[in-house]
């Protein structure tokens, strides 16, 4: 169940938008926030908000690959594997993650803080290798550099 | 109209068509999946690829997405296009199981067909293969989602035809997954069409799994029973079981597509308890035996109480040949009551549908498609004629206005796939300019001043007839001015009944003799019957049936009427007391199983002939003569010249 508050602020957003589909990664976004990642629960409250069926907000769900429709750590690493971070050796950055980590890809380390995830494009293909912490984009990794940047996330909150 | 040239043969087409369908208009078939004539475009499969070697485009282009321009010179045959097919087709298979000799798709299986078309024969693909976990989609399809080669039609057709909101496509990349949010039972009335529609043997027919091979069936075009649409169909027959029925395209009724009703409906077909012998006093006897006692019961009942006392009951079931002998048949029984209904309100209304519905203010699914507005009256669409609910829709996402007059609250599993505004009554409705709209009736409540003044108001009317043959039966009882049978018992002028395939209100029979029945299925009036002669289904006989529209069909015989060998009765197996196991007969015969069912209208025709009537050559005699050569793979003709020119 998601505070009444919320659901009014949600149904605001959706009732400003052209058409409810229109706001519906707005409103995934936010249902993701609330949960930690986006709860059987939430689809069908997304799909209440908005108007469609579940399985049609569930479509939207799984397209995103920002959208977690399992749980994930409290920071969601997203690594580049496509073209340009292959290119610049992506591969060795993967690996280290892994073995940093301690876990796989889709996994989520012990003390559930990261989940490493891979990603198709960041846009930051001048910047590659690339990933993602929390949000946070980072590029021209090196093992060292990614030391230092999961020292500091782990730090930060 | 562009004019191109495809593999040297000159074409001109209507403007908008695509290549791949200019193509196909001279019989070159372009290797496809995604593309499907009745859904819209989606370029997903990429395997129509052609080279245009010269005009407004050039180079490799897919097929399906591009439309034919005046100019083009097209080569479906250049090494280019040859390859990119193939290899295409090759990585369209990579996760295709090539499960082919287990596949229930085995010999329907469009994909095997346009993989040796395309080019592609050998697998070089040695790595694992993506695998998927099927859902439960309900009791009349499976699913086999590692067979998918994501064509995308599946969705194309539930969520954009169908309006159906509970299957879809979720994921990306190699993850991309057709099902539904939770497993379950798929939601549409229309799901069934899934089968048809995927070119892989990804949804299946659940009802008929691994029972036969497609070469196995006997099949023949059929016209569905189940509503007045009429919707063109293919029983699929195996040791006279009917195991599938296939939707058949006819685009003046049913497009391409069923209902689920039509697909899935079909038990009462194979149903081992139907009455198959003719039975005479409670014991059976030979088909003559039956038909002579029926004969001599009627002449003796007309000797002491009058053929006035005496009806022929039929009912919308029956086909036109047979109504039309039923007529004979109450003249050669020395002119006996004829009643084509039961039920005085259902004869109302099919009586005023034939009397109103000219050529002109009967609308057929076409103008259905292209009406401004449609009002429902007093209606449950999807219960009484469930396709054209995909033709309002059809012009509802065109713009149309949609309203339910004076109708009770549609029921939620009944929901239509279109959006409308429930009102009053038709003063509501906007008749203004009413050559574009159309008022759909339900076979409910037809009060014929309501449908004379609806006539009057120049809309277009669609009257949904209570049965398949419906329409026909309104004729005929305008023509011979019948009497529904509850008004004939109500006001004790009959006393007596011969029925066939005829549905008898309850709580009639008790003041009436049943002379003689004959039927495919059980109920009250074969159990209250004497003599008892069993009728083909309409899957197992030749006839014609006029749907809502005044629209003649023919249907052809199927399969030959007999028990099916899957649960044979033990007595048919050599012994009657002994238990058997389920073994082919040890004893030799040449008759059928329970094969001894004949026509309704055949039925008849002895009768006739036992009662001194003239003999039967052929039903469709006098002015219906004209639908002798009725092309059962036609798309059907509308009768009502037929009628007025008598």
């Amino acid at each position: 169940m998601i505070p009444e508050t919320l659901k009014t602020s949600l149904e605001a957003r959706v009732a400003s938008a052209i058409t409810p589909r229109e706001a519906a990664v707005d409103v995934m976004k936010e249902l993701q926030t609330h949960y930690g990642w986006l709860t059987d629960e939430a689809v069908g409250e997304a799909a209440v908000l908005l108007g469609l069926s579940p399985l049609q907000v569930e479509e939207l769900a799984t397209f995103y690959e920002m959208i977690y429709r399992r749980p994930v750590g409290k920071k969601v690493i997203h690594v580049c594997d496509s073209i340009s971070c292959w290119c610049a050796d992506c591969d060795t950055i993967i690996q280290y993650l892994k073995d940093k980590l301690g876990v796989g890809l889709g996994g989520t380390t012990a003390d559930g803080v990261f989940t490493l995830i891979p990603c198709c494009c960041m846009g930051m293909c001048g910047d590659s290798p690339a990933m993602s912490v929390g949000g946070v984009p980072y590029g021209k990794l090196t093992p060292e550099l990614v030391d230092k940047i999961l020292e500091a996330e782990r730090n930060n909150g | 109209m562009p004019k191109l040239i495809i593999d040297d043969i000159p074409v001109e087409v209507a403007p908008g068509t695509s290549v791949l369908e200019a193509a196909r208009s001279v019989g070159i078939t372009i290797p496809h999946f995604c593309y499907h004539p009745a859904l819209a475009i989606a370029a997903a499969c990429r395997l129509c690829a052609v080279k245009l070697l010269d005009g407004p485009v050039k180079g490799i282009q897919m097929s399906c997405a591009l439309p034919a321009q005046d100019g083009m010179v097209v080569s479906t045959t250049d090494p280019e296009a040859l390859k990119m097919r193939a290899l295409v087709i090759e990585w369209l298979m990579l996760n295709h199981p090539h499960d082919c000799p287990v596949c229930d798709e085995g010999g329907e299986c469009l994909l095997q067909d346009f993989t040796i078309a395309g080019g592609h024969s050998r697998r070089r693909y040695q790595g694992k293969k993506r695998t998927f976990q099927n859902q439960y989609l309900g009791e009349g399809i499976h699913h086999e989602m590692n067979r998918c080669i994501e064509c995308y039609r599946c969705v194309r057709f539930y969520q954009d035809y169908a309006g159906g909101t509970d299957f879809g496509v979720t994921g990306s990349a190699g993850r991309v997954y057709f099902g539904r949010f939770q497993e379950g039972q798929l939601e549409s009335p229309f799901s069934g069409n899934l089968v048809d529609i995927c070119p892989t043997g990804v949804f299946t027919d659940k009802t008929g799994r691994f029972r036969a091979r497609y070469w196995d069936y006997q099949f023949a075009p059929s016209v569905c029973q189940h509503c007045s649409v009429g919707c063109n169909t293919s029983p699929q027959n195996f040791q006279r079981e009917t195991i599938k029925i296939v939707g058949r395209r006819n685009d003046q009724v049913n497009g391409w597509f069923i209902c689920d009703r039509a697909r899935f409906d079909k038990g009462y077909l194979n149903d081992p308890q139907r009455p198959r012998e003719p039975r005479l006093d409670g014991a059976t006897c030979g088909y003559d035996v039956a038909v002579d006692a029926a004969a001599k019961s009627i002449a003796e009942f007309v000797r002491k109480n009058g053929a006035d006392s005496l009806a022929v009951v039929g009912s919308p079931r029956l086909s036109l040949e047979a109504m039309i002998l039923l007529a004979r048949l109450a003249r050669a029984a020395g002119g006996a009551r004829i009643c084509y209904f039961g039920d005085a309100a259902q004869q109302q209304g099919s009586v005023a549908a034939a009397r109103l519905l000219h050529e002109e203010n009967s609308a057929h699914i076409r103008e259905i498609e292209q009406a401004q507005w449609v009002a429902l009256h007093a209606l449950d669409l999807i219960e009484e004629a469930p396709m054209l609910a995909l033709a309002v829709r059809k012009a509802f996402l065109a713009g149309a206005q949609i309203f339910l007059v004076d109708g009770n609250p549609i029921p939620e599993r009944n929901t239509p796939p279109f959006k409308y505004a429930a009102v009053e009554s038709l003063d509501d409705v906007p008749f203004e300019g009413g050559g574009k709209g159309i008022v759909i009736c339900g076979a409910g409540r037809k009060d014929p001043e309501l449908l004379a003044h609806i006539a009057s108001s120049g809309a277009k009317l669609v009257i949904l007839q209570p049965g398949a043959n419906g329409f026909a039966a309104g004729l005929l009882a305008q023509e011979h001015a019948t009497s529904p049978l509850t008004e004939l018992v109500a006001a004790r002028q009959v006393r007596g009944v011969v029925c066939f395939e005829a549905d008898v209100p309850e709580g009639l029979l008790s003041g009436l003799e049943v002379l003689a029945s004959a039927d495919w299925r059980r109920g009250p009036v074969e159990a209250k019957s004497p003599i008892f002669l069993p009728t083909t289904t309409w899957v197992e006989s030749d006839g014609t049936a006029i749907n809502y529209e005044g629209r003649a069909q023919r249907f052809q015989r199927s399969r030959v009427a007999g028990l099916p060998l899957k649960g044979l009765d033990p007595k048919y197996y050599g012994s009657a007391t002994e238990a058997v196991t389920l073994h082919p007969p040890r004893v030799h015969r040449k008759d059928i199983p329970g094969g001894a069912e004949r026509d309704a209208w055949q039925v008849m025709a002895q009768l006739i002939v036992r009662l001194g009537g003239e003999p039967v050559v052929e039903p469709l005699a006098g002015k219906w003569s004209a639908l002798r050569s009725l092309d059962p793979e036609g798309e059907g003709v509308r009768i009502f010249d037929i009628v007025s020119g008598e």
